[in-house]
């Protein structure tokens, strides 16, 4: 997925600019991470991908297409094409791993026997194809991340958003769930990772985004 | 830089693109659609099951709200029916002068059947007037301590035309014009008290009515606030869901069925009650009909009403659902 930003801005109705004069062009198949403080803007970033919230300036082009021109009807549609991962994985606690990562495709009706055997390949993708039928909260924190990472990528989106995936998670885990990332960005989905830990972006050699009180100041290399 | 789009051709292009994009992975077909949809019935229905107490509660308030206009309603029908009766029975009552001979009596009995307003004429002879006292239950022992007969000879005059509120003035002036003739001494229209009834029962109609239409309002807030209070205890899965792709419509459904389920399950009770209740006053309402030895039976729910009641209360539970649902997933977003 191809996706533009041409000098965004969103102001919230308090009046305080989450983000101001936003401009990057992230390319098909692209990996990259977005950095920056806490409160410089990046889930604001993420938000206006997902359709979460509107821009109230500038322009927002995925593969060409004027985010404005898309009515509140088409904003599920839009959302199929990108799976999101989260710092607290938004896992439901009342539905087994094999439910919680069938969730997009049961949501878009898909077929019993497809989802079946999607969910299944992503849980294998991401080594947890034998923990299907446990519970969320019977499994470690990094079993719950690689989990909403399966489900964000179980009708293989277009793009893969992910908003600190890594957060509670120490450096080793932290590196493989990086590292399912860039072998998701291998097989051709766009990626976008915000990460505030410096280190590991440095070492991943990507293009590196950064935010700082709501404006771009620096999109380049390695961080 | 890219072209700028018509906005709305360019909205239907991408809803039209992603839903391609989609379909052309997994194919959409009737048989599932439907079959999603039993899935959800059903799963809504055990949804109902999981929380039995707080159900059940819900379910019995709609019941009672709606059992209230409706044993109204079935009191209404019968009260209906036993006037409905007393309008074909309808008569004027002449009480002829107690010292009039039967000769004179018959004379009047057949000039009066002359008449074009008139159907025919019932001779009641005293003795027949007797007979007939003695027959009705509870007067017996009263005419037995009478020393001679004191009933006059009474004409029962049943005119051509059937009584009703619109027909009543000139069935008053036939009465007008028969309590002049000499041999009469008063002449009675049981119509008169007909109409009071019939006044009384269009009072009742309209209060019923009224009735009706605030506890169906009240179910309809009844079964709006129960399924605001599933949105809310669902939150976190309405905001996982809609943050996957879900359409409003497909978040909606679930409790759409939950309100089509408190709505038939509320109709049911209500229907439950109100035969119960039919059942419970048969007995006394059977002596009473016995007692006025009156051919009328004792009405309940049928079959058409209960489908009624249950067509009606299914539509409030589910439109009441979703005023309740589209209010509140519209505000559920990531935050």
């Amino acid at each position: 997925m191809d996706i533009e930003f041409q000098r965004v801005g969103k102001k919230y109705e308090s009046g305080q600019d989450a983000l101001s004069q936003v401009s990057f062009h992230l390319r098909r198949g692209e990996m990259a991470f977005l950095t920056g403080h806490s409160g410089a803007g990046k889930s604001t970033l993420m938000k206006l991908m997902m359709m979460i919230e509107r821009q109230t300036s500038g322009q927002i082009l995925i593969d060409g297409v004027d985010l404005r021109t898309m009515g509140r009807r088409a904003i599920p549609f839009h959302r199929r094409r990108v799976g999101v991962v989260f710092q607290n994985h938004q896992l439901l606690l009342d539905r087994s791993v094999f439910h919680n990562v069938a969730l997009p495709l049961q949501v878009s009706g898909a077929d019993p026997l497809q989802i079946a055997k999607r969910v299944r390949a992503a849980l294998d993708k991401v080594g947890l194809l034998d923990k299907e039928k446990y519970y969320p909260m019977a499994l470690s924190g990094g079993e719950q991340q690689r989990v909403g990472i399966a489900r964000a990528v179980v009708n293989k989106p277009q793009l893969l958003l992910a908003d600190e995936p890594t957060g509670n998670l120490d450096p080793k885990l932290s590196a493989e769930i990086m590292n399912l990332f860039q072998e998701f960005n291998r097989v051709g989905v766009t990626v976008l990772v915000a990460s505030h830990d410096l280190g590991l972006v440095a070492r991943m050699r990507h293009r590196v985004l950064t935010l700082s009180q709501g404006r771009m100041v620096n999109d380049g290399g390695f961080g | 830089m890219a072209q700028k789009p018509n906005r709305r051709g360019a909205t239907r292009e991408s809803i039209k693109a992603t839903q391609n994009a989609w379909s052309s992975r997994s194919s959409f077909n009737l048989s599932q659609y439907f079959r999603q949809h039993q899935a959800t019935l059903t799963e809504s229905f055990l949804r109902l099951l999981g929380y039995p107490l707080a159900s059940m509660m819900t379910i019995m308030v709609i019941a009672i709200a709606l059992s209230l206009p409706g044993g109204l309603y079935v009191l209404l029908k019968n009260v209906q029916s036993v006037t409905d009766q007393w309008e074909q029975q309808s008569v004027i009552t002449l009480y002829l002068f107690p010292q009039l001979e039967d000769t004179q009596a018959l004379a009047l009995s057949h000039r009066l059947s002359a008449l074009a307003d008139v159907a025919s004429v019932e001779y009641i002879s005293k003795e027949e007037g007797l007979r007939y006292f003695e027959r009705s239950s509870g007067y017996e022992q009263i005419m037995s301590s009478l020393l001679e007969n004191p009933l006059p000879i009474v004409l029962r005059v049943i005119p051509t035309q059937s009584v009703d509120v619109a027909t009543l003035p000139s069935l008053q002036t036939l009465r007008d014009q028969l309590a002049t003739q000499e041999e009469v001494e008063y002449a009675e229209l049981d119509a008169q008290w007909l109409q009071r009834l019939a006044n009384i029962l269009s009072f009742g109609q309209r209060f019923v009515y009224a009735l009706s239409v605030l506890l169906v309002i009240a179910v309809f807030l009844i079964v709006g606030n129960t399924i605001r209070m599933a949105v809310e205890s669902r939150r976190n899965e309405v905001l996982v869901m809609k943050l996957v792709g879900a359409t409003d419509a497909y978040i909606r459904r679930p409790f759409l069925y939950m309100g089509f389920w408190f709505g038939v399950l509320g109709g049911l009770f209500a229907s439950l009650c109100i035969l119960l209740l039919s059942w419970w006053v048969s007995a006394p309402a059977e002596r009473l009909i016995e007692l006025y030895q009156s051919g009328f039976q004792l009405q309940t729910f049928n079959a058409d009403e209960i489908v009624l009641c249950l067509t009606i209360s299914a539509f409030v539970g589910v439109v009441g659902a979703w005023i309740a649902v589209n209010r509140h997933i519209a505000n559920i977003e990531l935050q």
